[in-house]
């Protein structure tokens, strides 16, 4: 269980994150909504540490620990954020090395830096990294360069350098954002399997409502930095909808949730 | 189904093992060719220093003179000619801006040339690569050693040095700055009804601003070091004074000049170091894909 508490993030005057309490159970599949700028990539950037938080504290727990994520450094912080593995929209993989070394960087927390720097994995290793592309159905392409595979291709690479790390928390930063809808719905699915087969939480921030919607067991809507919304997605009134996505002037005119939709 | 690394079993990695060998071990042409270049590059290295006398009683026997002649270097002293020196350093330093500056708005329209996505000529293209390549191929010193034969002694000689010099590099770095430009905006200018200056001007000038100064003042650093040796040959500037120094074994004077060029050279890296991180920074600060909050807030800030 994860539980975020008057988390907030200030860059100068502006507030990114204002004071946002959730809470997330263990195996859920939680979609984050808002417009841009909303502060959804802020909020999960916070969570494994990428930013940190300007208040609050962030707590994950399960069976056998605690962990305090505000307080963490180190070696501790490193652990953690094997733990709680991220993609994200531009898939941040490293484009002039291969696919098959690309998912061999989520292994490099469990073993000595002198043997990672050296590219020594354990062949147990190796094949755990092709049994994750195998699963993704990206392994014919494992020792191609990064670079050379299309964006469905390259996120679907991510998501098995996330799973190798044996993580029990996935957070998603607008993974199918640059993909078109057929890769989008791919990877997608691949994220809901993921969740569902590995008991894995999965946080995942997506522009559009008509995903979150079919994918999410839960759905957090996010303005201006503010949690707005959150609950089942059929609890989610077009009202809402329309609260979520417009501002001011904007409000006025009449809403559908298909000017959001990417219709995947 | 979830895969963790307890559950990979022997079997599993010797099916793995036979279907993609390549990831489990390099091939036996890699290990060669690493072999090869490893064992290689050390045998040059082990002759290399063997044939000229790294390993003899000569060149350890001197060291001891190496660090007799440090010791006569302190205290550093000539702190009476220090007007002299001050005013030598003075000339090596606007040797290095007319020279940088010169060279800097000279290279411009030949890199225009030497670019293949501007000059789409080929014949014309290359030949003015090859052009820059000539200017740059021969150094500082040499080109100095030339001028002072032709137009005598003094500070001219060295700026005309350090203008070839600028210019030949300034063109290569220019002209890959301008084929490495982005389609998109010129694309986005052209497809507005824009004509070829006004694409220059809009699509390409914008784009590559940034990078041409940064290179421009990363040579004008590199022309302040070499300001302070053309003076050697006689080109002008506080080199003919240190060599004079050091010819006539002042090594006490030397080190002040020395401590001298050091400060100056210091001082002029940190500021072009600064200038050009504000120039690279304005440049590449959008490209926060995944931030858009944070680009906010640094936009706010500044």
């Amino acid at each position: 269980m994860m539980k975020l508490e008057s988390i907030t993030k200030e860059f100068g005057a502006l507030t990114a994150v204002d004071n946002v309490t959730l809470e997330v159970p263990k195996g859920q599949m939680l979609g984050i909504i808002g417009r841009s700028g909303a502060g959804k990539s802020t909020l999960l950037r916070m969570i494994n540490r990428l930013g940190d938080a300007t208040s609050g504290t962030i707590i994950f727990q399960d069976e056998d620990t605690v962990v305090d994520v505000n307080s963490l450094k180190g070696q501790e912080l490193r652990d953690w954020r094997t733990r709680c593995a991220m993609i994200f929209q531009q898939f941040n993989l490293v484009p002039r090395l291969n696919v098959i070394t690309n998912v061999l960087m989520g292994r490099i927390n469990y073993s000595s830096v002198l043997k990672t720097l050296f590219v020594m994995f354990s062949p147990g290793e190796r094949a755990l990294a092709i049994r994750a592309l195998d699963r993704l159905d990206v392994s014919a392409q494992a020792l191609q360069r990064a670079d050379t595979l299309s964006g469905g291709q390259q996120q679907r690479v991510a998501i098995a350098r996330a799973l190798v790390q044996e993580p029990k928390v996935l957070l998603a930063d607008e993974p199918i954002a640059s993909l078109d809808p057929r890769n989008a719905q791919i990877v997608m699915d691949a994220l809901k399997t993921i969740n569902q087969e590995d008991g894995i939480t999965v946080i995942c921030n997506l522009h559009t409502l008509d995903t979150a919607k079919k994918y999410c067991d839960r759905v957090v809507g996010m303005k201006l930095g503010k949690v707005i919304f959150d609950g089942h997605p059929d609890e989610l009134t077009d009202e809402q909808a329309k609260d979520i996505y417009m501002s001011g002037a904007e409000a006025d005119e009449e809403f559908s949730a298909a000017i959001t939709s990417t219709a995947i | 189904m979830s895969v963790r690394l307890t559950d990979i079993t022997e079997d599993m990695v010797a099916e793995d093992q036979i279907r993609f060998p390549r990831v489990f071990s390099m091939t036996l042409k890699e290990k060669a060719i690493r072999t090869l270049v490893m064992g290689g590059g050390t045998l040059i290295l082990l002759y290399g220093l063997n044939r000229f006398g790294f390993f003899s009683d000569k060149f350890w026997g001197s060291l001891g003179k190496l660090w007799t002649m440090f010791g006569q270097m302190f205290p550093p002293t000539g702190w009476d000619q220090i007007d002299i020196f001050a005013h030598a350093i003075g000339e090596t330093l606007a040797m290095a801006i007319i020279g940088s500056l010169i060279g800097g708005i000279l290279a411009l329209p030949f890199a225009c040339m030497a670019s293949k996505n501007l000059m789409p000529i080929r014949p014309i293209q290359f030949s003015f690569r090859r052009f820059a390549d000539v200017l740059r191929s021969a150094d500082y010193l040499i080109w100095g050693l030339v001028f002072v034969r032709a137009l005598g002694l003094g500070p001219v000689s060295g700026i005309m040095a350090i203008i070839i010099i600028d210019t030949g590099i300034l063109i290569t770095l220019y002209s890959e700055a301008l084929e490495n430009i982005d389609r998109k905006p010129i694309d986005g200018i052209k497809a507005s009804g824009g004509g070829r200056l006004q694409v220059l001007r809009f699509g390409v000038m914008p784009q590559v601003l940034p990078v041409l100064l940064s290179n421009a003042l990363y040579m004008f650093e590199s022309n302040t070091r070499a300001a302070t040796i053309l003076g050697i040959v006689g080109a002008g500037g506080i080199g003919f004074l240190l060599s004079d120094n050091l010819r006539a074994f002042e090594f006490s004077n030397a080190c002040t000049i020395i401590l001298m060029i050091i400060a100056v050279v210091y001082v002029i890296d940190y500021m072009s170091k600064k200038l050009r991180e504000r120039f690279i920074h304005g440049d590449r600060v959008s490209q926060g894909h995944d931030r858009p909050m944070e680009r906010v807030a640094r936009k706010m800030n500044e």
